[in-house]
């Protein structure tokens, strides 16, 4: 460490002496550049999102379904509905079958549970006519009569098996990661260079070490992952680059903070592999939900009783010396709480246990003053919520309910008020209430298409820039193009969850990415159109590039729900590997 | 797991409701990012509220004006300054026409891909139309007098001179009042009583819509009493024809002419003759002028069709219409950014259309050839071959307003020029030494 920092100050203070020297050319390095920047940009996030999104897997088998005198279905979940109706997994389409039957599942030992669902001519299994939502223990080549036809389940020979595998390994693969970590590198050799240009003595050698560092850590975790035999980090890669943005953001506004910035950063990839690892085992997950509830329960508790004000909003707590969000962390544990799988769906019980859980996150996040980060909870909620229940009705009486408590909120809270009485000509306020969003456009507008360079930015002595109005930072120093790469990334995480539900296991991890992937681009809403006005200035952070460490450990933790979500074959760290069918033991 | 594919939908709404949002951003981005740009509280661009980069010539390459970080440099000349100021603006935007104000983007740099990033070491410059030597000379030929002088090319629209008074020195103190009159562009921005320039018109409509035009006759006793209200003539003209009678500048027989013309021709002409409508100088809209000519009373009739009554003419409109006399009827637009391409320099200017006829152009050309050779003396003009008309308008002042309006008709200088005297008296005697110095320093100098 005391080497690489010497090392550090003496390529810091070269640079410095350089600039200093040639003016000039330094100023055409930085014209030049931001071309650079741009293309390096749009090869390393196209690269990932193309290859997120072209790749569809090819989902794994776990037995057949056979139902009398029609054909055997593949069984690709570890959840499935069977029914009459076209939207169940596995079809029967005959009259005395009810449109939601049964649920049959598999659990990871290869046992399978079949569940009737209260059908209206009920479920025969070997002779024993079974009692509605109760779970029974069946085996391949069981006889199933439900509403008097008769069905079998088979289990998956070993050829079959190995056929699919072969099948799933012609599938389309992930990116090779190594010629968009060299370019990311690239990218992160030239920020470092771009900053000391821009900033001259106001940069630190500190921050070139942290992005210098964070580069080590990229090339460590995808070697290190490799070897373990994992394939797809499109979505680390995204996560490394607007890890990236933020140092450089953090650099030019708060230089004494980027160490601390690539801390959280450590900080949460081990979260985020301790949750893929955790993520593994669907039982184990699901056994760890009241804990983290009654955490989170804690947590904001704690915060209601020790927060301290910041930004009108008292969601800080200090331990030590070391402040940090408790809100930031419960998101956390949110999406795992809200998401469930398929037979608990069929279980009215949990969703008021989530419904009340809620309920007491968004009145402790109001009561600290919180709003923005209790609409981003709330909309969570809705989503979560519909995608459990599937109910549109109940989704809009409550949006409608939320929107009159909202009004409610508006009237006796003043501050908030005015923030909606600026909203839509912030240029009339351009000097009260609509200060921070007439400079974001001002001075994000000033960076054009391609920036105006890291470190030349004037948006940074607004107050909350690097936070708040962080969109407009990177707009001006880095320019339109990469502002709206990094959206287009997170709108891929989403686009990548929903596609991976067709060869989803279980519905728990298909509602987590679901979840997580509303977070992220709720969040990232709120953000930009609250800082360019085409929302109210909320203030809440956008995911990976806000400074603050408390946000940026969290979106990379969040990222573990998007990787439990990565079907493809041997991708994902997140889902446990496939075994070699050979070796299997029947 | 088929069902939550179909409620994922959800999911899929939102991210559209973001990429949907992100592109209507974008697009105010490209509609508005210029004018984002160069808001005031953008210190990229601004030190203390004042722009800090971007340079503004005149066509000669001569600097009007230099704004860095460390303040605001003008040209060295206060009579250049103080001519230049309504065209080149004061930093602080209250000349609402200054291009200071009105081009800002241009001298920010803005430009969509590199935003207010300066690619250049010397920085963003604009460079005018008009000649801040003519300027000069207009200015000292007002002499501390109120009124505005306006010539450009009638070919190319270029704005050669545009001077304004009163005015004040930029590089001194400005008056405080946001509304105070030295900030008046009168050339872009007035409107005023057009007096006897306005037969120019009434004889476009006369000549045009008037079969017996020719054989047209009128006999001036001074007074001209008419349904037993005077209009009034300076002096006795006698009989007069049709070209003595504009020579002359006759009350009474333009009076008699405007009343068989009648008022909704008189109302058609103003329109098509570009009157009554703003121009567009580069994205600046010139005040537009107006016109009442009433149905049911000759006299006021007769007097609005002799420039007095209720007309009000904006001078930039009047300078185009007479340009469109020695353009053969075609009417260009002014401009005061000088194109910085090969094509801009070669092309000539936007046409604002036919406003007459070549016949009555040449005819109108031919008279105000006419009234320079009868009235005001071709030896008072040496050297140019110059066609005029002048106006004394009655404001109820003791001293009456003076105008002087007309073009020469030279290849190498095709310049149409307006002049304006507030209190000045006589047309003429007061304005049209003030266009003949114009006229010589911009030959000399072009």
């Amino acid at each position: 460490m005391l080497i690489g920092g010497t090392t550090i100050n003496g390529v810091f203070n070269a640079i410095l002496s350089f600039s200093a020297n040639n003016p000039v050319l330094a100023k055409y390095m930085t014209t030049m550049f931001r071309w650079v920047f741009v293309v390096l940009a749009i090869y390393i996030l196209l690269r990932c999102i193309m290859s997120l999104l072209s790749t569809r897997a090819t989902p794994e088998v776990w037995g057949y379904f056979y139902v009398q005198d029609g054909v055997s279905t593949p069984i690709t979940h570890w959840e499935n509905i069977i029914g009459r109706s076209n939207s169940a997994d596995l079809t029967i389409p005959l009259k005395t079958i009810s449109k939601t039957h049964a649920i049959l599942g598999r659990r990871p030992n290869g046992q399978w549970i079949f569940k009737d669902l209260g059908s209206k001519n009920g479920t025969i299994i070997n002779g024993v006519e079974l009692k509605p939502n109760k779970r029974y223990l069946i085996n391949p080549g069981d006889q199933i009569i439900m509403g008097g036809v008769y069905c079998t389940l088979a289990g998956i020979s070993v050829e079959e098996s190995m056929n699919l595998q072969r099948m799933r390994s012609l599938d389309k693969e992930p990116v090779s990661p190594w010629k968009i970590l060299v370019a990311i590198t690239a990218f992160q050799i030239l920020t470092a260079v771009q900053l000391v240009l821009g900033m001259g003595e106001k940069m630190s050698a500190s921050s070139l070490l942290a992005i210098v560092l964070l580069c080590g850590l990229m090339w460590g975790y995808v070697m290190f992952f490799k070897a373990m035999g994992r394939k797809g980090f499109e979505m680390e890669m995204i996560a490394f680059f607007m890890s990236t943005i933020n140092l450089a953001v953090t650099a030019s506004s708060a230089p004494s903070e980027t160490m601390k910035q690539f801390i959280a950063i450590v900080l949460g990839i081990s979260l985020m592999i301790f949750m893929c690892i955790f993520l593994r085992d669907l039982q184990r997950t699901k056994k760890i939900r009241p804990v983290l509830a009654g955490l989170s329960v804690l947590l904001l508790l704690f915060n209601l009783t020790f927060g301290t004000l910041k930004y009108g909003a008292a969601n800080w707590v200090t331990i030590g010396g070391f402040s940090f969000q408790p809100s930031e962390l419960v998101k956390l544990a949110f999406i795992c709480i809200g998401a469930a799988s398929l037979e608990e769906l069929y279980n009215k019980k949990n969703i008021y246990l989530y419904a009340m859980f809620s309920l007491f996150c968004l009145g402790s996040l109001a009561m600290m003053g919180d709003f923005g980060t209790a609409l981003i909870f709330f909309v969570t909620y809705l989503v979560v919520s519909f995608m459990r229940s599937g109910d549109f009705s109940k989704l809009i009486l409550t949006v409608v309910g939320a929107g009159a408590m909202g009004i409610m909120v508006l009237r006796f809270k003043p501050y908030i008020a005015s923030r909606f009485a600026t909203w839509g000509h912030v240029w009339e306020f351009a000097d009260s209430t609509g200060y921070q969003q007439t400079r974001t456009m001002a001075y994000g507008a000033g960076g054009g298409l391609l920036g105006i360079g890291a470190g030349n930015g004037s948006l940074k002595y607004i107050g909350a820039s690097n936070t708040d109005l962080v969109f407009g930072f990177v707009m001006e120093e880095w320019g339109f193009i990469i502002a709206v790469l990094l959206v287009l990334c997170l709108i891929t995480l989403s686009l990548f969850a929903v596609n991976s539900i067709v060869a989803g296991r279980s519905s728990f991890f298909t509602i987590g990415a679901c979840g997580a992937a509303t977070m992220f681009m709720f969040q990232t809403m709120l953000n930009i159109f609250g800082a360019v006005d085409l929302f109210p200035l909320t203030g809440v952070t956008f995911p990976f590039v806000s400074a603050g460490g408390t946000s940026m450990l969290t979106s990379w933790a969040m990222l573990a729900y998007f990787k439990a979500s990565d079907m493809r074959k041997d991708a994902s760290l997140a889902i446990s590997k496939e075994k070699d069918p050979s070796t299997l033991e029947f | 797991m088929k069902k939550l594919e179909r409620r994922a939908a959800i999911c899929l709404a939102l991210a559209a409701v973001l990429f949907l949002g992100i592109v209507y951003f974008g697009w105010k981005f490209v509609t508005h990012g210029g004018e984002w740009a160069s808001f005031y509280g953008n210190t990229q661009i601004y030190t203390n509220g004042m722009i800090n980069r971007g340079t503004i010539y005149d066509r000669n390459g001569e600097l009007l004006l230099n704004c860095t970080p460390d303040g605001i440099q003008y040209s060295s000349d206060s009579a250049i300054r103080k001519s230049t100021v309504h065209a080149v603006g004061d930093p602080k935007g209250n000349v609402a026409t200054g291009a200071i104000n009105m081009w800002k983007d241009q001298l920010i740099g803005y430009d969509i891909l590199n935003g207010t990033y300066d690619t250049t070491s010397e920085g963003k410059s604009i460079t005018l139309t008009i000649d801040s030597k003519a300027n000069k000379t207009a200015y000292n030929a007002l002499n501390g007098r109120e009124g505005t002088v306006g010539v450009f090319n009638y070919k190319t629209g270029e704005v050669m001179c545009m001077v304004s008074t009163p005015t004040f020195d930029p590089a001194g103190t400005e008056p405080s009042d946001p509304n105070s009159s030295v900030y008046f562009n009168t050339f872009l921005m007035g409107t005023l009583t057009p007096g006897s320039t306005f037969k120019l018109v009434t004889a476009a409509a006369a000549y045009d819509t008037l079969d017996d035009i020719g054989s047209f006759g009128f006999t001036c006793d001074g007074t001209n009493t008419y349904e037993g209200e005077k209009i009034k003539c300076t002096s006795n003209h006698g009989h007069v024809n049709f070209e003595t009678a504009l020579a002359k500048s006759c009350n009474g027989a333009f009076g008699s002419l405007t009343r068989q013309v009648g008022p909704a021709t008189m109302g058609e002409y103003v329109k098509e003759l570009g009157f009554t409508d703003s121009i567009n100088v580069d994205g600046i809209e010139t005040a537009a002028g107006s016109f009442t000519f009433p149905e049911n009373s000759p006299i006021d009739l007769s007097w609005a069709g002799i420039g007095q009554y209720q007309d009000l003419v904006n001078p930039c409109a009047m300078m185009v219409y007479v340009g469109s006399i020695a353009n053969e009827g075609e009417a260009v637009e002014p401009t005061l950014l000088k194109g910085s391409n090969f094509l801009d320099r070669i092309s000539s200017g936007k046409s604002l259309g036919r406003y007459l006829d070549k016949n009555t152009a040449d005819k109108l050309k031919q008279m105000m050839k006419y009234d320079v050779q009868m009235t005001y003396g071709e030896g008072n003009f040496p050297g140019l071959d110059i066609y005029a008309k002048s106006g004394t308008a009655e404001v109820g002042t003791s001293k009456s307003n003076s105008w002087f309006v007309g073009f020469i008709d030279d290849p190498k200088h095709p310049y149409a020029f307006v002049v304006w005297i507030k209190g000045a008296g006589t047309g003429y005697t007061a304005a049209g030494p003030v266009a003949r110095n114009v006229l010589n320093t911009l030959i000399a100098e072009n």
